[in-house]
Order: structure tokens, then sequence, then C-alpha cells
């Protein structure tokens, strides 16, 4: 009676602490989990402002005068070339068009 | 309680050594006792984990508090991109200013410390916000800008707190800004794709900022052919001082819009980007000579009339108390080819005459041109009907007076006349990968056909001279309306437009361009018709966006023109 009495109350103990353990380690990760998803969601916003920031920089309004007094013109169609598959190139490197 | 154990055993034991007959009962007792402890206890925990898997069947009913929701403050919206991806409208995280009226100390010097820092904002209101000291929480300004925010944030004043918020940003601003429309200050669709974004696609409603997760919303435009269109429009505005551009380039064949364009030359200061004018689709014209492509066809497609079929425009046609003359008569019969190239309204009106009012009615019909349209950025504007076709209505109507359209819902139709007979409707999405639907015929092939032949023969040798573009088959017509005006037409107010195709032989694209009340200058010889300034217009942004689009010149045609230089 005493080695089955002793050995409960040996495992009810350990496994007090593990549980303890665990939800110690459960909300440690919480908190880390949190702080990478509000880090994440902070990426994700400046991301969102640099893509848009881009976009802002790289508008045709802007970048043409640029263009312009690097003496660029327009693309002229001289400039279209086909290729073997017989498709053009904007043609066949975009898929969009 | 392991010493308490082993002291009753050993109460126990002595007891049993004194008296043997009776251990085997005690221990009998013993082990009756423990097995109704272990049954207990394994009843229990069989207790428990039903209710542990009951619930976990069921899930949890939240407790009665946390089942109201709060309402969303703002809302999260999917990117819009153009045809190439290129990004037009996005959500991006901003400041928002609120104060806790409870917590403000002196709201004067609040009010006007702030009124300092943030220009526009109105004193008066905010005070009178903060008086109400009942209410915990008053919006002072949404989405500022992040250097305003540091600088009221650097007042250090008590009582007031910024809240991350999603605001819409429009990157390319004022490029397709028409179309694209606006959002209100939570960020839900008010006017044009916006709205459309909100009733088709979805928004999610969110506290603070958090993005939206959803797929971009892919347009038909393209940014650089837009801008491209803008500014030959704006070139043209001052080349030939015009009050206001438009300009339109479809696809005839899907009805997707690539490009799209309004401009004024006076500056709209107090029109905010949800007003932009569009004069694409937001507002109805006659466009005049251009609807002679619409009576032309439905002369051939009725099959009476060929191309070389002779019309005796010769005398005035009489309508009531209208005469109606060509500007500058041929003096002689003339073919139906020569009335589209010469563009002779006695000639267009005999045609209308000819089909009668219920063919012209039901032609018309059969284009999109009588019925209101709508597309993704809301309705457009509704065409103005002559409410009967008599004899005058009919005439005036075959040379594109007394029906007023928006220039949107005409080159649907023209598309549909050029890209052999298939219904087209405009459309802003990109149709890349989606199946076409059936759309049904409003004309003939074959009729089509001798039409595309015709505007090209208008630009080799007809009024749309101008508007040739070296190796790219270029046909188009003229069309000069004079602007209605008090009592009357004015001969010097007009709207010139260009509706040109290419390449013509299989045409891919439409361009139409409209300018508002030209003026004459030397390069025209004074002139304000369309032959003068649109066609060359029209050319000029073909020249320009062909290659953009990747349609490839004819090049024999190139070599035959010497373009080589």
């Amino acid at each position: 009676m005493r080695m089955p009495i002793v050995a409960a109350l040996l495992m009810a103990l350990s496994s007090a602490f593990l549980v303890y353990g665990l939800s110690y380690d459960t909300r440690q990760m919480e908190a880390r989990v949190n702080d990478r998803e509000r880090l994440a969601e902070k990426l994700r916003n400046d991301i969102a402002v640099l893509k848009a920031e881009r976009a802002h920089l790289a508008r045709p309004e802007r970048i043409e005068p640029l263009a312009r007094a690097q003496g660029l013109k327009p693309s002229t169609e001289k400039q279209l070339a086909r290729d073997v598959a017989g498709t053009g190139i904007i043609t066949g490197s975009n898929p969009n068009r | 309680m392991g010493a308490f154990l082993r002291q009753r055993a050993h109460e126990i034991r002595p007891a049993v050594r004194a008296n043997p007959s009776r251990r085997g009962q005690d221990g009998r007792t013993l082990r009756r006792r423990a097995l109704m402890i272990v049954l207990g206890a394994a009843l229990a925990f069989v207790l428990v984990s039903a209710r542990l898997v009951e619930l976990s069947l069921k899930g949890v009913h939240a407790p009665l508090l946390s089942q109201v929701e709060a309402p969303p403050s703002n809302y999260a919206r999917p990117d819009i991109v153009d045809r190439n991806g290129r990004l037009l409208a996005t959500d991006v995280a901003v400041p928002s200013l609120y104060a806790d009226p409870a917590l403000v100390l002196d709201r004067d010097e609040a009010a006007e410390k702030l009124a300092a820092v943030l220009p526009g904002l109105d004193q008066e209101e905010l005070r009178r916000d903060l008086a109400g000291k009942s209410r915990r929480f008053v919006w002072v300004r949404r989405g500022l800008a992040p250097r305003l925010a540091q600088a009221a944030h650097d007042l250090g004043l008590p009582g007031f707190g910024f809240r991350n918020e999603l605001r819409r940003a429009y990157p390319l601003e004022p490029l397709a800004a028409e179309v694209i429309g606006s959002v209100d200050t939570d960020n839900r669709g008010r006017a044009g794709l916006e709205r459309y974004v909100d009733s088709a696609i979805g928004i999610d409603g969110v506290h603070g900022a958090t993005l939206s997760g959803r797929v971009p919303v892919r347009l038909s435009l393209d940014t650089g052919v837009t801008h491209s269109l803008r500014d030959e429009l704006a070139t043209a505005l001052r080349r030939f001082g015009a009050r206001a551009a438009a300009g339109l380039v479809m696809d005839v064949d899907t009805g997707e819009v690539v490009a799209t364009a309004s401009i004024e030359r006076e500056p709209q200061p107090t029109r905010a980007h949800k007003e932009a004018i569009d004069r694409v689709a937001g507002g109805t014209y006659e466009l005049g000579s251009l609807f002679k492509i619409v009576t032309v066809a439905m002369a051939l497609d009725g099959g009476k009339r060929g191309i070389g079929s002779i019309l005796d425009v010769t005398k005035p046609l009489v309508a009531g108390r209208y005469t109606i003359e060509d500007p500058h008569p041929a003096g002689r019969p003339l073919t139906l080819s020569e009335v589209f190239t010469l563009s002779s309204n006695v000639g267009a009106g005999l045609l209308a005459l000819e089909a009668g009012p219920e063919r012209q009615k039901e032609f018309l019909d059969r284009l999109g041109l009588l019925m209101p349209m709508i597309t993704e950025a809301g309705a457009v504007a509704e065409p103005l009907v002559p409410g009967q076709f008599g004899r005058a209505e009919q005439i005036t109507v075959a040379y594109g007076h007394g029906l007023a359209v928006a220039p949107i819902q005409f080159a649907a139709a023209a598309a549909s006349i050029i890209n052999g007979g298939e219904r087209v409707l405009p459309t802003y999405l990109s149709s890349i990968g989606q199946p076409q639907p059936v759309r049904g015929r409003t004309l003939s092939a074959a009729a089509s056909s001798r039409m595309r032949e015709l505007m090209r023969l208008n630009v080799t040798e007809g009024t749309g001279k101008r508007a040739g573009v070296p190796g790219y088959d270029v046909g188009g017509k003229t069309g000069t309306a004079e602007m209605a005006d008090k009592g009357g037409y004015a001969e010097k107010r007009v709207i010139a437009s260009f509706l040109a195709a290419f390449p013509m032989k299989s045409p891919r694209y439409l361009v139409l361009v409209s300018l508002f009340e030209p003026h004459g200058t030397p390069e025209t010889d004074g002139d304000v018709t369309a032959g003068t300034n649109a066609a060359p217009t029209a050319g000029r942004i073909i020249a320009r966006i062909a290659p953009q689009l990747g349609v490839f010149p004819d090049t024999g045609k190139v070599a035959e023109l010497g373009l080589g230089e």
C-alpha cells in the first residue's frame, strides 16, 4: 500500500510542477507572439507606406521631365522587336498585356 | 500525511495480531473502503473528462457581455492596381488625434495651441466638443500627417492622445482620379470604383490599423498610357486654347478602358479629389459628325446600300422650319463613302430618312445609345434622347445633334461597329484570365468590315488626314459639334472630336479625343473644326501609346512611307 501512494504523491507533485512550468512557458510564448505580431503589423504598415511612397515617387508626371532632361524620349515603334516566337518583347515579357 | 497513515497502520496491526480470527474480515473491509474511494475518484475523473469532451465539441459559450461587439472604428480596403500591377490606391496607417474631455485641464489653452499647430482646425467647434464633460472620447482630427502629429504631440497637452487608423492614399493622383473615386473618413467607398470595391469585393471592419489581406483589385487602366493621354491632351489644350479636353483609350474587343482623362483649363481650386470633373463618363454632349459612323453603319448593315451607291446631296433638306445644308456643299451627288469622308450632313440625313424612324431607333438602341449605361465606376451620365423621332429629329440625330451621350457610351457603340459587330460594354476592370462573356451582335461582320475601310479612307484622303501615323494604319472620323447656346447654336463655340482606331486591318484599340471650345490658331488657319485640332491630337496620342501597348507597326508601310529618316 505504501509504495503506490508515495509514487502517486510524487507524480502529483511533479505533474503540478510540470503544469505550472507549461503554463508559464505558454504565457511567455503568448507575450512573444504578441510582440512578434505587433512587430509584423508595424512592418506591414511600414511596407504599405513605402510602397505608396515608391509609387508616388515613380509617378509618370514626375519621371517624365526627369527623363526628358536626360535626353530620353517616349518609345517609338522603331524600338519594338519581335522575338523568335513572334510575340513582341513588351507583350512577351509582361503577361498582363 | 504519510506519517499519519503509518501511525494508523501501526495501531491496526497489534489488534489484528491480538485477534487472529477477525483478521480476514478486517482486511476485506479495508479493501472494500479503498475500492470505494478509487471508484469515487474514477467516477469524478470520468465526469470531468466527459465535461471536457462536451466543451471541446460544442465550444464554450461566450459570456453575454462580450457578445455585443463594438462597431469597427474603420475599414481595411484592398489595394487598387493598374493592369500591370502598379499601385493606384492603398491603405496606410496614420495617427488620428482624439481627446478625453474629462482629462483636459484648460480647454481654451488646448484649443488655441492646437489651432496654431493644425491648419484649418475650427477652434470654436473644438472648444464646444471639449466642454461636454460627459463624453470620454472626441475626435479632434483624423488622419494627420506624421509631421503634424509630432507637432501636436510636442505640445504635451493632457487629455489628448493618438490612435492609428487606416487612411486611403492615392500615390498617382490626379491620374484617373475621376474613375477611382473616393472614400469617407471611416475608409468606406463613397464614389467611383472605391464604391464598387465595397459592394462587389468587400471591405473588412477593423479596430486600429490592420491592413486588408485581400487580393488587390486589378483595373484595366494602364498608368503609362493614361499619363501619355493626359500629357497630350494638356498639350492640345494649350495649343488650341480649348476650355477643356477629354480622352479615352478602349480595347475594341473587350471594352476595357485602358486610359481615360478629363482636364480643364481653369484649375478647380475648391474641388477636391472626390469631385473631379469627368467629361468622359460624367457629362453628355452632342458629338456631331462622329454619329455619321452610326448612320452609315446602319445603312450598310441594312444591305440596301453599298459604299459605292449614289446619294443626291445637292438640295438642302427641309424639315419643318429647319433647313439642313452642308457647310461646304459638294455641288454634285456623292457616293456613300464620300458622304462619310466629306462628312455630308445632307447625306447622313438622307440615309436616316431612308431607313425610317423605327429602324433608326432600333439600331441606336442595339448599339446601346438610348439606354442609361452603368460601369463599375458608377452610372454614366444618361443620354438625352429626343422624345420622338420625327423628320427633323431623324435628320439631326443622323449627323450628331439632338442626341447627347457621354463620350464613353459613344465609344462603346463605335467599338462594336469597328470590332466586327460584337457588342461592347465598357469596363474598368482587367479581364485578363476572365472568360469572354457572350454579348450578342449589333451589326453584320460585312458591314463592320466596310466601316473599317471607310474610316481608314477618311484618314488617308478625308477630313481626318492629320490623324495619320506612319505604320499604324489609323482610321477615324471627325466631329465638330456646335454647342447649344441661348436660343440656338453658336457657330464658334464647338466641341471638336475625333474617334480613331488602330491598326485598321484588325483593330485593337480605339482612341476618342474631344476638345471643348477650341480657338482658331495660325496653325489651324483660324479654323476650329475637328480635322485641324482633334485629329492631329489623336494622331499624336496614337504615335505615343501604340508602342507602349505593344502594337506592332506594319513594317512594309513604314518603308513605303520612308519613315527610316
